[in-house]
Order: structure tokens, then C-alpha cells, then sequence
């Protein structure tokens, strides 16, 4: 069993990439926790979608999950910046879908935003993991993109609610470093290259008990993630850790008791 | 197998797995790597490129059968051309690995083109390395750029009769310069940074063919097995398979 925290709708505009994914999830026994940061119909992921987008992107998100339960925990997209219509999204969402889930913010506003804290209520009374998308990048970050000591700011202001950290930072050295001693923190594998040291790194500054399986797939491949993991020195109970152990306990805080991973 | 990318040696910029000739041959038996194409990792920043390929020479000479050496020629540094005399004289040189980006070299220039003119006077496959790593995570000091798909695409365009592998391209970095100089019949590209969109590799043999692709892992900086089991996984034919894992660089090494 694997758990994939970190997946997209679409990413790009190739329409039968979830396809593929769903069959390749099937055949490795691959639960997906899927987000969409597309509106369905739509041909772009706009970087501070409207509140219709948001709608129309958990829409999609929604039929996805109901299709293929067995298969797939949603991810609910908000938008920070909608302030009240944010937390209404969040709770008809969360009213209407039995099963596990949890929610993703992407580039909207920086995730230490004071705007982020009734949702992030919301997310502690649920039990909901926060995929908080992070990345520091030397060539420069999109204007509400956020970067690790910003997650850093925001676990720290909410030690009730558990986040995935999105990308481990993008720089996964800059990012291993921001999240230590963090107890409600879980290293997102997801989006970054493969490249050699990567998970030995998150687990020496945070262990392989917060460190957690994420692809960003379809934009990446599921293989190329999986690597990370199969190709990092570990022993057997550290890789069940992150492939699935680690996520399935999060999930099972909510008391749910169907659909994926339960 | 066949590795057709990869590095022996250190990386400036954090510790690496595998990279001594000793950890490096162990996890190709791991893998299932019978052969791979090395070049020395410090050459990216050495400036006399002679003492890498020198140091690299001293390596694989112990190991003739397990790796196939591509000595890195910098155009831009003086004394290059009698550097690459000893490396065809005393090291037996039939491969050449170019770093245009940093070794801050356009392919188009005048450095570029007498350099790929030497390699065809040789009858050397190229190399061109478009980058290394993801550019938005370089050591803030050495921000490098990857090498532009154009300047490839041109380049291999411009010798038809010289064979060059694309290395350490991205899926979309492959499809440019494929794009703007298929069906070129002296283009290989290797894989090792590819990693991406779901069924890139089914994708890659579907748009240019899987004559043309090769396993690459860029050890020591990559998980060689993003690359391996990214073929291994794919949902193509046992034919196809067995040309990327090895044919296609029999084929293009002579090996």
C-alpha cells in the first residue's frame, strides 16, 4: 500500500494524464489524495482563482472522489483571500463528502498570512492535513507563493493542525533545516527531481516519522517520486513509514470510517 | 544495462552517494549495470580540464569493462586542442563530453563550432550536458542557466555527420529540441531528468521513437532509479525496452 499526498487533476494540457494515473495507481496500490488547482472545462491553474474557479476546481475534485472512492481521498482547494467564502467552501465541502480528505493551498497568499487562520480553525476542529504548497527558489518566487520559514511561521501559530510541506521546500536542504522540531509537520516527497541524498537528508533533520509520500503527478511521474524512496538508504519500517504509515495515521484522526485508505 | 550519463567524482556544493569508482560499481551491480559512460564530475569547475580527464583516465583504466570514459574539453580555456590530443593519444579518447553552459561557450560561436568540428575530424560522439541540476535550486553564487534548446537543436543540425546525446534534459527540454530538428538521424537523448509527466516514456518512444532514447541516471547527483524503473514500469514493448536499456548505446559506442 502507498499513500500519495501530493496529486494534481491535471497539470499541463494533457487530458489523459489522470487516466493514466488512475491505472497506474491501481496496479501499485496507489491511494490518491488529489487536489485540483484547474477548474474542470478550464485550460489553465489560475495563481489566485476566483471564487467561481474555486468552485468549479473542487467540483471536479468531487466527482473524482465519488468515481473512484476506493482510490481517492480530495484535497479541497480555497483560496485564503476569499476571507468568509473560503470557510463557507470549506464547510459544505466538508458536510457533503463522508469519506477522508484534507485541504490544499497553493499560490494564492503566503501561507503566513493572517487571512489563513479561520481556515486553519476549520482544519483543527476536522482534523484536516493541510498540503501547503512551499518552494524557495533562487530565481525568485511568485508574489504569493509560499516559502519554508513562512510554513515554518504558520505551524508554529496552529500546533493543532498537521501539515503536508509542500515540495519539502523545493530546496529540500533549505526546507529540511526550516522544519526541524516542528510536531505537526510531514515532508512532502512530491515535484523536485530525484536527486541522490534527498530523503537521507529529511531524515536525519526530521525523521522518517515526518516524512510523507507525495508525487505531484501528473506533471511529474509516480515512478520518478517512488525512487526517491526505494532508491534512499532506509530500513524497511522507515520506507512504510513514509510510502503510508505516516498519512494513514494522520487520516485516521478524523474517525471516518469508508472510502480510501480507511 | 548501459548507463549512458554519469559522473565520477565530487560535487562543491553537498556530500554525494557513489561518488568513488568504488561505491559507484557497486550500485551499478545493484542495478544491473553492466557498463557505464563516465566523465569527472570536477571538471564542471576545474579550469584545466587535462587533470580531470587525467585523475578520470587513472579510474577507469582499473575497470575497462564496467566504464566507458567521455572526457570533458572546455573550447574556451588555451591549450585545449593539445589537451585533446593526449586525451586521444594516451587515453584512447572516443567520446567528448561538453558543458557549454558552465563553461560559459555558445554551441554557435566560434569556440562551439571548432570544437564540434574537432569531434568530427575524430569521429567522436558529443555529449552536450544542457544542465545539472534544477537551476532554481543552484548555491546562489553560481546560478547557471540551462544550455538553450536552439542552440542544441542547431548544432546538431548544423553536423549531420557528427552523433550527439542530449544529456540531463527535461521532458520538455527533449521535445523543443527534437521539435525543431527532427528527424535528425545523428540525435540521441538520455532520460535520467526527465522524471516526469505521467507516461513520459511510452510519450518519448511515441513522438521520437525509441531508437533514439537511452538510460541515463546522472549519478552521483540523481537516484539512478528514477531512471531505471521508470523503464522498467513503462508500458512499452519488450523491444523497445531492450533498446533503451542497452541497444541504443551499444549501438552509438561502439561498445
Amino acid at each position: 500500500m502507498i499513500i500519495d499526498i501530493h496529486v494534481h487533476t491535471r497539470l499541463g494540457p494533457d487530458p489523459h494524464g489522470f487516466a493514466y494515473l488512475l491505472d497506474q495507481a491501481a496496479e501499485l496500490d496507489v491511494t490518491l489524495c488529489v487536489n485540483s488547482l484547474s477548474p474542470k472545462d478550464g485550460a489553465g491553474m489560475p495563481e489566485s482563482p476566483t471564487e467561481d474557479e474555486i468552485r468549479r476546481c473542487n467540483d471536479w475534485t468531487a466527482e473524482l472522489a465519488a468515481a473512484h472512492p476506493e482510490r481517492i481521498i480530495p484535497m479541497w482547494y480555497l483560496n485564503p483571500a476569499h476571507e468568509e467564502f473560503a470557510c463557507r467552501e470549506l464547510e459544505e465541502r466538508v458536510a457533503a463528502h463522508a469519506g477522508l480528505q484534507g485541504v490544499k493551498l497553493w499560490v494564492a497568499v503566503r501561507c503566513n498570512d493572517p487571512r489563513l487562520d479561520p481556515i486553519m480553525r476549520l482544519c483543527a476542529e476536522h482534523k484536516l492535513p493541510v498540503l501547503q504548497h512551499t518552494w524557495y527558489k533562487i530565481t525568485g518566487n511568485l508574489p504569493g507563493e509560499s516559502t519554508p520559514m513562512d510554513l515554518r511561521e504558520l505551524a508554529l501559530r496552529h500546533p493543532d493542525v498537521s501539515f503536508f510541506w509542500g515540495h519539502c521546500g523545493g530546496d529540500y536542504e533549505y526546507g529540511a533545516k526550516c522544519a526541524r522540531g516542528l510536531p505537526n509537520v510531514y515532508m512532502d516527497l512530491g515535484g523536485g527531481e530525484a536527486m541522490n541524498g534527498y530523503v537521507e537528508i529529511l531524515a536525519e533533520h526530521e525523521s522518517a516519522d515526518h516524512i510523507v509520500f507525495g508525487s505531484d503527478a501528473p506533471g511529474r511521474s509516480l515512478i520518478s517520486q517512488l525512487a526517491k524512496v526505494y532508491g534512499a538508504d532506509l530500513s524497511d519500517e522507515e520506507r512504510e513509514k513514509i510510502l503510508y504509515r505516516n498519512a494513514q495515521a494522520l487520516f485516521a484522526r478524523q474517525g471516518r470510517s469508508h472510502g480510501a485508505a480507511s | 544495462m548501459i548507463d549512458a550519463n554519469a559522473y565520477l567524482g565530487n560535487w562543491p556544493f553537498r556530500k554525494l552517494k557513489y561518488s568513488t569508482h568504488f561505491a559507484f560499481l557497486e550500485k551499478m551491480d545493484a542495478l544491473g549495470i553492466e557498463k557505464a559512460v563516465v566523465s569527472p564530475l570536477e571538471n564542471v569547475f576545474y579550469k584545466d580540464q587535462l587533470a580531470g580527464n587525467r585523475h578520470l583516465h587513472s579510474e577507469v583504466n582499473h575497470h575497462p569493462d564496467q566504464f566507458l570514459p567521455a572526457y570533458t574539453i572546455n573550447p574556451t580555456f588555451p591549450g585545449w586542442e593539445e589537451d585533446l590530443a593526449i586525451c586521444v593519444e594516451e587515453f584512447g579518447m572516443r567520446v567528448m563530453r561538453l558543458h557549454p553552459n558552465y563553461h560559459q561557450f555558445s554551441l554557435d560561436s566560434a569556440e562551439g563550432k571548432t570544437v564540434l568540428d574537432a569531434a568530427r575530424g575524430h569521429g567522436f560522439v558529443v555529449i552536450i550536458t544542457t544542465g545539472l541540476e534544477d537551476t532554481r535550486h543552484h548555491h546562489p553564487l553560481v546560478k547557471v542557466p540551462d544550455v538553450p534548446g536552439e542552440q542544441v537543436a542547431a548544432a546538431v543540425s548544423a553536423h549531420p555527420d557528427v552523433r550527439f546525446l542530449v544529456a540531463a534534459a527535461n521532458f520538455s527540454g527533449i521535445s523543443a529540441i527534437w521539435s525543431q530538428c527532427a528527424p535528425a538521424q545523428n540525435l540521441h537523448f538520455e532520460i535520467s531528468r526527465v522524471q516526469g509527466p505521467v507516461g513520459d516514456i511510452e510519450k518519448l518512444c511515441a513522438t521520437i521513437g525509441a531508437d533514439r532514447v537511452l538510460l541515463g541516471t546522472n549519478l552521483p547527483l540523481h537516484v539512478p532509479e528514477a531512471a531505471t524503473l521508470a523503464i522498467e514500469h513503462a508500458k512499452i514493448t519488450a523491444d523497445e525496452r531492450a533498446k533503451i536499456e542497452h541497444g541504443n548505446a551499444a549501438r552509438l559506442f561502439g561498445l
